[in-house]
């Protein structure tokens, strides 16, 4: 399996990388880590004649403290003895991404960059061919959900939810200057399911930026996939809280791999604010967040059990979280 | 093809110039420019793990780095782990064990297991099962293969 010829370049700051990107109207890939979109690459899925590397920019690679670079690899990351006692959620989600080999080269950005996945999409360019393409590449129709306007596949990242339940923030530079956005607001759930996410043409995801209120949460990352040494998230389950008296207070839940963004139930979540979470409370509370989701069958799971397992999987990661609390 | 350009790294310990064009990856010039086939290409995709080096002493998938990006750099392939005709502490426990049947994931196996070694000396066995997570064996099953790796780091025949 060959990589078509592209340009490659290697700059060394954010603004000639902006510089490179501006100056190729016929489209430019940032690259990462490579785990993601060589493969992509390989089977011919949105190809562009030019790769800007970022593994020269001093400035994404920076890790210091609560702000970390987004060309850290998710390798280095996970032997950070200081981040993994930091953010032990985090940790764990780090740890389920991929193999230890992928995790070698990948990177936190290019993680929360993931390109969506989708059966109709990760194959071969002969398969898809013989099939007829899909939206999402090359052709004009979804096969999961027939129509002609919004591409179903799946937001399959494990650090987003992770890094969501901490209310994580993300830092861009884009060639009109620089901002700080809220990581979920990357995501542009109400789009097409193409242009997945809000960047800017151009922009450059610099550092994933952890609030202090981060390091006083209790969190928990857990994982369904088919074989637990390399999958994709079928679906991913974040949850944290504060949990300060015996109380659980500042409740996130998050979701990932079963919807074309990862996604947080404050809208659940928020009117329970110091309630006590017992075990009704909590299953209760595991089958809102079941009933609010609406995978489709574009994974190896069907989606009737993947949205099961979102009662069992955020019943579960609440236990963990907060059901240790002596609620009254 | 995009036009190949100068490329210098270490390769087992020699200095190597070469040339290459922006899209070529790692796995292929070693095997197809350089002719060390030890290398494995498996599914080409970063699943299979066979195509692993170490790339300043950590196993890396050279189906997935481009080789412009690794200019510099110092690799470790198959045929540089041990001295010819000697074999590696690992290799001897791979070949008493019988942790090798079609021999094509070896390689990659053998990389991973040095560094892990290298990095942690005594390791667990969960932490080897960890550690080879992401190299594939259609043959063996893995039992052999984990027991030659903790045999080859208590030092145990």
């Amino acid at each position: 399996m060959h990589l078509d010829p592209f340009e490659l370049h290697r700059p060394t700051t954010v603004e000639e990388a902006h510089r490179l990107y501006a100056e190729r109207p016929a489209g430019a890939d940032y690259l990462a880590g490579g785990t993601d979109l060589l493969p992509n690459y390989k089977m011919h899925l949105n190809l562009r004649p030019t790769l800007i590397s970022l593994d020269r920019i001093p400035e994404l690679a920076r890790r210091d403290g609560a702000r970390v670079g987004a060309m850290v690899r998710l390798g280095d990351l996970e032997r950070d003895a200081d981040f993994v006692g930091r953010y032990p959620g985090v940790a764990r989600a780090l740890r389920e991404i991929a193999t230890p080999l992928v995790r070698a080269s990948a990177t936190l950005g290019g993680n929360l960059l993931l390109e969506t996945r989708c059966f109709f999409f990760n194959q071969s360019e002969f398969w898809r061919a013989s099939l007829g393409y899909c939206l999402k590449a090359d052709g004009d129709r979804c096969h999961v959900v027939p129509q002609k306007e919004r591409c179903y596949a799946t937001f399959s990242g494990d650090l987003a939810p992770a890094l969501a339940v901490l209310d994580a923030e993300v830092e861009l530079a884009g060639p009109g200057g620089r901002r700080t956005i809220p990581l979920l607001d990357l995501y542009d759930r109400a789009g097409d399911g193409i242009r997945r996410t809000h960047l800017r043409p151009g922009e450059i995801l610099t550092s994933v930026l952890l609030p202090p209120a981060a390091r006083e949460r209790s969190a928990t990352y857990s994982k369904l996939r088919v074989r637990p040494s390399f999958d994709f998230p079928e679906l991913g389950v974040a949850v944290a809280a504060r949990i300060v008296d015996g109380r659980a207070t500042e409740l996130r839940i998050a979701l990932g791999g079963i919807e074309t963004c990862p996604r947080r139930f404050d809208e659940l979540t928020t009117p329970l604010e110091g309630a006590p979470l017992d075990g009704p409370r909590r299953r209760e509370l595991a089958a809102a967040v079941q009933a609010a989701v609406r995978p489709v069958h574009n994974t190896f799971l069907p989606p009737d059990y993947r949205r099961r397992m979102v009662g069992v999987y955020v019943r579960r990661a609440l236990t963990e979280v907060v059901g240790a609390t002596a609620v009254p | 093809m995009s036009s190949p350009a100068p490329l210098k790294l270490t390769i087992n310990g020699l200095p190597v110039a070469t040339v290459a064009p922006a899209e070529r990856v790692l796995l292929d010039l070693l095997r197809d420019d350089l002719g060390l086939v030890g290398t494995k290409r498996g599914c080409d995709l970063g699943t299979c793990g066979c195509c692993t080096v170490l790339l300043d002493g950590r196993p890396t998938l050279s189906c997935l780095t481009l080789a412009r990006l690794v200019e510099g750099r110092t690799i470790t392939t198959i045929e540089g782990l041990a001295p010819p005709g000697g074999l590696t502490p690992v290799q001897r426990a791979f070949v008493e064990h019988g942790a090798t049947q079609c021999g094509f994931c070896t390689p990659g196996f053998l990389l991973t297991a040095t560094a892990l070694l290298r990095e942690n000396p005594r390791p667990t066995r969960d932490e080897i099962v960890r550690a080879i997570s992401g190299n594939l064996c259609r043959c063996t099953g893995y039992t052999k293969i984990i027991e030659a790796i903790e045999a080859a780091s208590t030092g145990a025949p």
